[in-house]
């Protein structure tokens, strides 16, 4: 016996979900459908809830759920350091970390000519115009072509502006051994070397 | 290393086939169409996730069916077990029970190599032939390789989608052709080393197949002169016109000389058959000295085309599988199989989609 309609439907919906796969949607759907009506009425309200309350802030594009973000409107984070990041999830990663103490500035993707994404359709006007006061912009951007040549690119049209441009490091992960990482990390860290204090 | 274990579903014209495999040499044995080079192909494919008939997933699937799937166990110094079922939405790969998430980290769990009817393109066809058999080469030797070479196919891919916008930022296209030059650089000075190491070991097995009088050489012949970067920037009012990077890895070659003169264009037919073996005997014996185990030879019904000089000159190789007990896998038609090999042979007759002990 086929799935009734409304089953599938909502098991197709689940299944774009990022991380689940055509079974697993099958199975939430089928527990949802036979769970308490009362739950899923909050599992649902939850969700449009999230989605009306969450949007990018105003300045650095991060999530939130005013119109700025607490990281902007926290007024003893450092306003003359720059953190420049792909995506919003990047910065709760970097906030994990916490050893962080300057602000953010979401690119919202990276320079990907195979998906018709250009320097414009970035936050990159945006960036420029938070330039004021600014001393450094870290750029924090991943290590794949497209995020370096995107690095590079920020690079060139940020040079001049006043503030230093940097790039994060990139190397071997904090407590592994040198046999357990692969060859172009190993180069990575090797051309990041630093001197070490006489 | 040896393929104890090898599992068929819908694959070619096998419904279901399992096999069990010594070290040592087979002989596969049957009349023609009933699915011998088919095992050889899913022995390659298991090697090299490719076909070496250089067709795509979906003609390998046996007709009428959704996908196929192809299951061999290893004996290596540990025993692996690797898994691949392809179907058009499903691909998947694993390697003892876990999904392989980096091809780097799969290949090289079984290595082969083969030697098919096909290979005569490698000396008469197009540079891409034998750019794919210096890559494979370089795949199965060298663990930073593929990883290089896929970051250069990214960085050429966006580098070459931006020269065909009809305007982009200039400075967009030189963050990509950054990532190309490093890329490409590292590429060529792989390439670069790889050929003296190669070459000698050709020029003897030529020497082998063709007796004396007769040398091959080998000349890498990359599409860059001396700088990438200073020639891309020169070829950049090009690039506008042909909308496309012109120069680069992708566009290198392997001249083929036979005594000085261009195999393609000078050497007889037979010539090049000889050359075409003796790349892959090169092949072979290059993954052997470097990885201290011969591959698994997969002999694809040549051997009857060959006369007895030629045959004997592959001895020497299948001698030395013998004896580090590898294996070799060879097709053959009843009257035409080589009975020089010798005695020690176990012989499978092949017969509609289905393997028998003889």
């Amino acid at each position: 016996m086929p799935l009734p309609e409304a089953i599938t439907r909502l098991s197709e919906a689940l299944g774009r979900l990022p991380g689940i796969g055509p079974r697993s949607a099958e199975r939430l759907a089928l527990h949802l459908a036979q769970s308490d009506a009362d739950g899923v009425r909050q599992l649902a309200q939850a969700i449009v809830q999230a989605r009306e309350r969450i949007s990018a802030c105003k300045i650095c594009g991060a999530l939130t759920e005013g119109d700025t973000c607490a990281i902007c409107a926290d007024p003893r984070r450092d306003g003359a350091i720059l953190c420049v990041v792909e995506r919003p999830l990047d910065v709760f990663a970097l906030e994990k970390a916490g050893s962080f103490r300057g602000r953010y500035h979401v690119l919202g993707g990276k320079i990907s000519p195979l998906n018709g994404v250009e320097p414009e359709d970035l936050r990159i006007a945006e960036l420029e115009s938070r330039l004021a006061g600014v001393q450094e912009v870290i750029v924090a951007l991943s290590t794949d072509v497209e995020g370096d040549a995107t690095s590079f690119y920020l690079g060139k049209r940020l040079a001049g502006k006043g503030p230093k441009i940097s790039r994060i490091a990139h190397g071997l992960p904090a407590g592994a051994g040198l046999e357990f990482a692969d060859e172009v990390t190993l180069s990575l860290a090797l051309e990041g070397r630093r001197e070490l204090a006489p | 290393m040896h393929l104890a274990a090898l599992r068929l579903r819908d694959f070619r014209n096998y419904a279901r086939l399992d096999a069990e495999f010594k070290p040592g040499f087979h002989l596969l044995l049957g009349d023609n169409a009933q699915g011998k080079t088919n095992i050889l192909e899913a022995i390659y494919l298991l090697a090299t996730l490719r076909s070496f008939r250089g067709v795509g997933g979906a003609q390998m699937v046996r007709h009428g069916q959704k996908g196929y799937f192809v299951g061999a166990g290893m004996l290596a110094r540990a025993a692996h077990e690797i898994k691949i079922y392809w179907s058009p939405l499903e691909r998947k790969l694993s390697l003892d029970g876990q999904p392989v998430r980096l091809l780097g980290d799969y290949l090289g769990t079984l290595r082969a190599v083969v030697f098919c009817t096909e290979d005569l393109q490698l000396v008469k066809g197009t540079g891409r032939l034998r750019r794919r058999f210096m890559d494979l080469l370089l795949t199965q030797t060298h663990a930073g390789y593929l990883p290089l070479l896929q970051r250069y196919a990214a960085a050429l891919r966006s580098r070459n989608a931006l020269l065909k916008l009809p305007a982009s930022d200039p400075r967009a296209l030189e963050g990509f052709t950054r990532q190309l030059v490093e890329a490409g650089v590292e590429l060529m000075r792989l390439r670069r080393d790889l050929w003296p190491r190669v070459a000698p070991l050709a020029r003897e097995a030529g020497a082998r197949l063709a007796g004396p009088g007769e040398t091959l050489e080998l000349v890498y012949q990359p599409s860059v002169r001396a700088d990438f970067a200073v020639e891309l920037a020169r070829n950049r009012a090009r690039e506008q016109v042909f909308r496309s990077t012109l120069l680069g890895p992708h566009r290198d070659d392997v001249q083929l000389l036979l005594d000085g003169k261009p195999a393609a264009k000078f050497a007889s037919e037979g010539q090049k058959r000889s050359i075409a073996i003796a790349l892959k005997l090169a092949q072979a014996e290059y993954l052997s000295s470097i990885h201290g185990a011969p591959p698994i030879l997969l002999i694809d019904d040549i051997m009857g085309e060959l006369d007895a000089r030629r045959r004997a000159g592959f001895l020497p190789l299948l001698d030395r599988a013998r004896a580090a007990s590898s294996q070799v896998f060879m097709t053959c038609t009843e009257e035409n199989w080589p009975r020089e090999l010798g005695r020690d042979l176990q012989r499978w007759e092949v017969k509609s989609g289905a393997l028998r002990p003889l």
